[in-house]
């Protein structure tokens, strides 16, 4: 990113429309059809949207999956991506393990511990918050407050808060995840689309 | 259209002045009534306002009952503030002074100061309003953000994401103007960044106004970086001579080299915005370096540098008694078209004249005018802004009318114009369509036959077997969506834009005058438009191989395809190309390269070399537009002045004078001394330029009206309407 660049290099282009690779499933098409009879306009189903790809896409909004959202509702790439990079529960950074530790470092989990609990999951999973294991079970976070500070220090996984918790309750929590096969991430991302969806337009 | 429209208007208070405005106007805009200013950043009056950079803030108060002035707390955004009753506000207060100072101060804080080597350095609105309102130092004493400098967001602009100051005029101009959306803001508060998806290209027809909009340097133009500086630059108004539009512009040159050009406002014609042609186009033209500097005339394989005299001998020579013929481009003037036309009736004897590259050349008796009676223009690009529909149709209006498209996407923006697209394959206008009918390539004409059934019932006996559902199986639009375009038409006045593109397509000209003539039986307007730059001029002027100055009957001579026809069989002796290279525009190369092959004698009326020097037997240099004083005549036919800006190189003249001195030579041209009598002997001939006179055309150009009483005849267009539809 220098003069260099300028000089020489070939800009990349955004990918034309028949050169998508459209992943939604039937089920997810089905989704965004019902959400779009909910806005007046395509703009406005561009959040549901998201959670519908961030789902499809194993809880992570890729560069793909923003443009496959972006086709799909007649947007712009840049609109769609410039929504999606706004929003903090939208993961667009990078691939996300198969389950994201939220701890909440806001007053309240802060006063009770947060960072020796935060401190605690870096030094056991080996990562930094912000980063995913090597082995692509855990991400971990640092949000801010969660609105549970009577479960102090408190943790999120999925939809599911965790607190308080000590040293021995993560201990536990990592051990039990480790065997879960499903994803929180994407049970996360489906449990809000399903939110957005009427009863009789989830899928049975 | 519109009738007086009652305004409400409240009475305002600023600075102590009473004052009484529309109701809802910004406080912003208000305060301009009274002389004064609020600085802005993030405000633009042509799009939505925003609030995002706080530049603008006003306190605020109210009349109480008891005369008192109740102020808010806080000082208010007045460039989202709409003017209401009682309403008082103040620009000028200590508080102000201290708020501005402390936006100033944030704005600064990441801003990396490097003006010095800045391109927005010297006409920066970020300095200038520092200047005036901004704090003296600065108590940020921490590092400053570091983010990617001179990344080339495209071909044209270049993004430095350090002096960003987010406020988004760039991101609403693709939203709100060019309505592309390839801009917007990704992540937010301090890493907020204004970028493509992905920072891939910015592909945009508009992307140069970007950079004109652009309060701070972060947008700058790539073929102007590091150019100039502001403060040596000249300035004067001139305009587009690439794109039909006439789009008005400025150029800024220094040291007698173009260096940029940069919109200038007309609200006639294209507000303040350029399309990428006209932005970046006229770089290559001006600083093209293989402009010819001075006339030369072949001598063996050579050819030999010469004074005009003999060069104008030797152009004589080579057309006395020979069969001759004149090609010129579309970029000249009127002057030059209405010299050059008047030399080649005349001395050069020839009606074998012609200006069109396309591939379908109309003979004028098949021309709309002629089979229908109605002038192919009916209104102008402003009144788009007005229309309640319209019909854009067979044309990629965005490529080849670019103003016209930016009016026609902000009758839609503003006003909610319902957009009917008919055309064979994507174009931009269909992202804001009411609806689409995309037809069969080739099928122009039976879609056009299929509007006509729905819309025009005094058509009905041509377009009988047009129906929705005959229409839908020659052209593949379904019948429904035909349907709905019919009904969002019926009954508005809608404006029908199309262009002679269209009659490249199989039936394109029937297509044309069909749409034409429903267009007006349904009550409508038409404009048919050329698709180059001084076409619409070149015409007017009687450049034409069938009709004369003003539309004049003329014994017809060959068209463009049939001069270069001629001339590949030998049958033309002297071919006179001004400002145009026929292997460049003809769209069959072989034919072009075939017929310079065997033309005896080729003279060259050029500002560079083309392909076609190989064969000239005489090159005479040519000033571009922009290098001599004329007139122009845009596709809407605005006429509009554009006096010299740059010098021409070398010994070159302009075209006009050129025709005049070898008219003069060979006994039958009256001396002109300047562009300003070539126009009074327009005025003469031309019965819609009757009494103009060149240093009377106002600034903003003027609009040629049609003659009123046109009758319109069916005929032509039913019969040949009949012969399409009877055929299947």
């Amino acid at each position: 990113m220098s003069e260099l660049i300028q000089l020489g290099a070939q800009r990349p282009k955004a990918p034309a429309p028949d050169q998508l690779e459209l992943r939604f499933s039937d089920k997810a098409i089905a989704e965004l059809d019902a959400l779009r009879t909910h806005y007046p306009t395509e703009k406005a189903c561009i959040l549901p949207g998201l959670w519908i790809a961030q789902r499809e896409y194993d809880g992570y909004l890729s560069p793909a999956a923003i443009a496959e959202v972006a086709h799909r509702l007649h947007r712009s790439y840049a609109e769609v991506e410039g929504v999606a990079t706004f929003y903090s529960m939208y993961t667009t950074a990078h691939q996300p393990g198969r389950h994201m530790i939220e701890v909440c470092t806001c007053l309240s989990c802060h006063m009770c511990g947060a960072y020796r609990i935060a401190d605690y999951l870096e030094a056991k999973l080996g990562v930094k918050l912000g980063e995913t294991t090597p082995d692509g079970v855990f991400t971990i976070h640092e949000v801010e407050c969660l609105d549970a500070c009577d479960r102090a220090p408190v943790l999120q996984v999925g939809d599911q808060y965790v607190g308080p918790v000590t040293e021995a309750d993560i201990d536990a929590l990592l051990d039990r995840l480790r065997n879960e096969d499903s994803s929180a991430v994407v049970q996360l991302a489906d449990s809000i689309v399903q939110v957005h969806l009427r009863d009789t337009e989830r899928a049975k | 259209m519109a009738a007086a429209v009652q305004t409400e208007t409240v009475a305002i208070t600023i600075n102590d002045i009473e004052l009484h405005v529309p109701k809802g106007e910004l406080i912003v805009e208000s305060v301009k009534r009274l002389g004064l200013e609020i600085p802005i950043f993030c405000y633009h009056p042509r799009m939505k306002p925003v609030g995002m950079c706080r530049m603008c803030l006003v306190e605020v108060g109210f009349k109480q009952p008891d005369g008192s002035v109740r102020k808010m707390p806080k000082p208010q955004a007045g460039c989202t503030l709409p003017a209401s009753e009682g309403m008082v506000v103040y620009t000028d207060t200590e508080m102000v002074h201290r708020d501005r100072k402390g936006v100033l101060e944030f704005l600064l804080i990441n801003h990396p100061l490097d003006c010095p080597i800045c391109d927005r350095g010297g006409e920066c609105p970020l300095q200038n309003n520092t200047l005036a309102y901004g704090p003296s130092t600065s108590r940020f004493l921490e590092v400053k953000r570091h983010l990617p400098k001179a990344y080339p967001l495209s071909e044209y602009v270049t993004l430095d994401l350090e002096r960003c100051i987010q406020c988004g005029r760039c991101v609403r101009f693709t939203e709100e103007i060019s309505g592309d959306s390839q801009l917007a803001f990704r992540f937010r508060g301090a890493s907020m960044q204004p970028s493509t998806f992905q920072l891939t290209d910015f592909e945009s027809r508009f992307s140069g106004n970007v950079i004109e909009i652009c309060p701070v340097g972060a947008l700058t133009s790539s073929k102007y970086r590091f150019r100039a500086r502001p403060w040596d630059l000249e300035t004067r108004p001139g305009l587009c001579t690439l794109t039909p539009c006439g789009t008005n512009v400025f150029y800024d040159y220094r040291s007698g080299r173009l260096v940029r050009i940069n919109g200038r406002t007309n609200e006639d014609v294209n507000e303040e915005w350029t399309s990428d042609t006209t932005k970046f186009g006229h770089d290559a033209l001006y600083n093209n370096p293989n402009r010819i500097q001075v006339p030369h005339v072949r001598e063996g394989e050579a050819f030999r540098a010469v004074e005009w005299s003999e060069a104008y001998a030797a152009v004589l020579g080579a057309c006395e008694g020979k069969r001759t013929a004149v090609l010129a481009g579309t970029m000249l003037s009127n002057e030059d078209y209405y010299a050059w036309q008047a030399l080649a009736r005349t001395a050069l004897a020839t009606n074998h004249l012609d200006l069109r590259w396309q591939k379908t050349l109309l003979p004028a008796s098949q021309m709309l005018k002629a089979r229908t009676g109605l002038p192919g223009v009916q209104y102008g690009i402003a009144d788009l802004e007005n229309a309640l529909a319209i019909l854009v149709f067979g044309t990629n209006l965005a490529a080849d009318q670019p103003m016209s498209y930016l009016r026609t996407r902000k009758a839609w923006f503003r006003n909610g114009a319902r957009v009917v697209v008919a055309h064979h394959e994507a174009s931009e206008a269909e992202s804001f369509a009411h609806v689409v009918l995309r037809y069969r390539p080739g099928t122009a004409a039976e879609l056009a036959a299929g509007l006509a059934n729905l819309l025009a019932p005094e058509l009905a006996d041509a377009t009988r077997i047009a129906t929705p559902e005959w229409t839908e199986a020659q052209t593949g639009v379904p019948a429904d969506r035909l349907r709905e375009a019919a009904e969002a038409l019926r009954g508005t006045e809608f404006a029908a834009i199309t262009t002679h593109g269209l009659f490249d397509e199989a039936n394109g000209v029937t297509a044309y005058q069909t749409l034409a003539l429903l267009t007006s039986h349904a009550g409508g307007k038409f404009n048919g438009l050329v698709n180059h730059a001084n076409e619409q001029g070149g015409r007017e002027m009687g450049f034409a191989p069938d009709l004369g100055p003003g539309g004049e009957a003329v014994t017809a001579g060959m068209n463009t395809a049939e001069i270069l026809q001629a001339a590949a069989k030998g049958e033309i002796d002297t071919l006179i190309l001004v400002g145009c290279d026929p292997i460049r525009d003809f769209p069959d190369t072989a034919l072009a390269t075939q017929a310079l092959e065997n033309v005896a004698n080729l003279v060259l009326v050029d500002s560079a070399q083309t392909e076609a020097c190989a064969y000239a037997s005489a090159i005479l240099p040519m000033a571009l537009p922009a290098e001599r004083d004329g007139t122009y005549t845009s596709s809407e036919r605005r006429v509009q002045r554009m006096e010299r800006i740059l010098k021409a190189p070398g010994e070159s003249k302009a075209p006009w004078q050129i025709a005049m001195e070898l008219g003069l030579r060979a006994g039958s041209s009256a001396p002109y001394f300047h562009a300003r009598d070539v126009m009074d002997a327009i005025a003469e001939q031309v019965p819609a330029y009757a009494g103009a006179r060149y240093q009377d055309i106002p600034e903003t150009g003027v609009r040629l009206a049609n003659p009123e009483g046109l009758t319109r005849s069916n005929d032509a267009v039913v019969q040949a309407l009949q012969s399409l539809l009877g055929g299947r």
